[in-house]
């Protein structure tokens, strides 16, 4: 079962990290990066809400960060 | 920096400027069918140094009632569901009943109570999916967190959580640490995770699989135990694109039962519930994700793309996508539509119903949740900068799950009922965010 999905997973960091030396902008063109919608968790908030709903009605959670929902709601 | 229309202000909140960040949030969340509703407001602080250090807070409460589904399946006929009323063994008299129930007396039963007690019954009418008006709870939670450079390391951090309902209690914590590499276009990151959690669920703990009754169980509470770590790598990979790969593990331990949720069983030939018994789950549980999100920046286009693989020991697996597209008009302004297509495979134990006659499996759930559906989600946000430092949103979704409710196999009358309980909800979410010096 954990096969794949190491294989996909070691695969991907290998490609970010053996690549990261040529990959990515020079500083002076972080311009975009720099923006707040940019940010992987610009409204961590939001994430949080729909993340509890779709925990309370879902049988999945996890992924974007750690499984599971501090309530007793699944 | 950013230019302010109050001309000689800060505005400045990035990295290395010390600030302080408010975000405050109401949710408002209503199921169709008069099902679950809950509002749920939030705050969360968090306070920047000018050095990376960075201390957060935040607070949560629940307030959510409705009806929710049993677990039993609908019948031709009307049925009658008992459970515990008000306090271990209380005979206090009862004036009147809320949701449809009303008030029975139990008699003694041996081994359990020793005097008469009080029960509460709930009548479902013919053809109509089983479920329990009574449910109302409030939960409150608090988040606790600390992260900073260390010496070369990036970031380090820990924190933790305890959160509480009437029946429920949750304490957890956690720790990462963060490498920046490649003038910082990539981050290496390995989040650890750890929950204890308590059930105590009114009533008591109803044994796995004996039928449903009003009495109050010996037991009063089970704990369930989690452990988890998230291992991530975030590659800047142009000037308008960052990646994000995240490979999830989580283990559970303990309790893992629904202790309201029963399952029917059901007349082999005319599929009539003859019997409720209460659920019963491995107290086992492993899972797996793989996580994947772009951002795009096509200014004044942003794109949003995600994508996640989920499997575990229970025989679920899932795959869900994620797009949001926020379009900028000028500083002030953007709109935001949002899209999430989710599909999960039933669990192994999952089973609409029991058929009578036969042996009783170890473990076995009607819980929807635990079922084999579709669910798509439709949303928009809107968002208004008010100057440089603060921004108030609104966000509306729309979600609905679409599942099989009529089994090839159904049995007798069950073949005219629609046996899948989903959800479909409507929620909408008010946020406010205010940087300050």
């Amino acid at each position: 079962m954990r096969r794949p999905l190491l294989i996909i997973l070691m695969a991907g960091a290998s490609i970010s990290i053996a690549g990261c030396t040529a990959i990515g902008p020079k500083p002076w063109e972080k311009d975009l990066m720099a923006r707040h919608e940019m940010l992987v968790d610009a409204y961590p908030l939001l994430i949080a809400a729909d993340e509890h709903i779709y925990f309370s009605k879902e049988a999945s959670s996890g992924g974007r960060g750690f499984a599971g929902g501090g309530c007793g709601c699944n | 920096m950013a230019q302010s229309s109050y001309g000689t202000e800060n505005n400045n909140f990035g990295p290395g400027v010390a600030y302080s960040q408010l975000d405050a949030a109401l949710l408002v969340y209503q199921e169709a069918g008069g099902r679950v509703s809950a509002t749920e407001p939030t705050l969360d602080l968090s306070i920047h140094g000018a050095d990376g250090r960075v201390l957060t807070g935040g607070l949560v409460a629940d307030a959510v009632s409705g009806a929710t589904p049993n677990g039993a399946v609908p019948s031709t006929v009307s049925q009658n569901f008992v459970t515990p009323l008000k306090a271990r063994g209380s005979t206090a008299s009862v004036t009147g009943a809320s949701g449809g129930s009303t008030i029975i007396h139990l008699p003694p039963t041996p081994g359990q109570l020793a005097t008469a007690a009080l029960g509460r019954q709930y009548t479902v009418a013919p053809n109509t999916l089983p479920v329990d008006k009574g449910f109302r709870d409030h939960r409150g939670a608090i988040t606790l967190g600390w992260s900073q450079p260390l010496g070369a390391i990036s970031d380090v951090g820990f924190g933790g959580g305890f959160s509480r309902e009437t029946d429920y209690q949750a304490i957890s914590a956690n720790a990462h640490i963060a490498q920046n590499l490649n003038s910082a276009n990539t981050t290496v990151s390995l989040a650890v995770n750890s929950e204890f959690d308590s059930s105590s669920p009114f009533g008591g703990i109803p044994t796995p699989l004996t039928v449903m009754n009003a009495q109050w169980k010996t037991q009063a509470s089970r704990n369930k135990s989690q452990l988890g770590f998230v291992l991530g790598v975030t590659q800047i990979l142009s000037r308008r694109w960052l990646t994000q790969l995240n490979y999830s593990f989580d283990r559970q331990s303990g309790y893992q039962n629904d202790p309201y949720r029963v399952i029917s069983v059901v007349d082999p030939s005319s599929g009539q519930p003859t019997s409720t018994l209460y659920e019963s789950r491995p107290d086992n549980r492993q899972s797996q994700s793989v996580f994947w999100d772009n951002k795009l920046d096509l200014d004044p286009f942003v794109t949003d793309l995600a994508l996640r693989y989920y499997k575990d020991s229970w025989g679920i697996s899932s795959k869900t996508a994620e797009l949001s597209e926020r379009i900028n008009f000028g500083t002030a302004f953007y709109l935001e539509p949002n899209a999430r297509w989710y599909q999960q495979s039933a669990a192994n134990f999952f089973h609409y119903y029991l058929v009578g006659g036969q042996p009783n499996p170890a473990f076995a759930s009607s819980d929807t949740r635990l079922g084999s559906f579709t669910a798509l989600t439709y949303g928009a946000k809107l968002g208004f900068a008010l100057n440089g430092r603060s921004e108030v949103y609104v966000k509306g979704e729309y979600y609905q799950q679409t599942g099989n409710g009529h089994p090839a196999d159904a049995i007798g009358q069950l073949r005219q009922q629609n046996l899948f309980a989903g959800t479909k909800a409507a929620m909408v979410f008010l946020g406010y965010s205010w940087d300050f010096h």
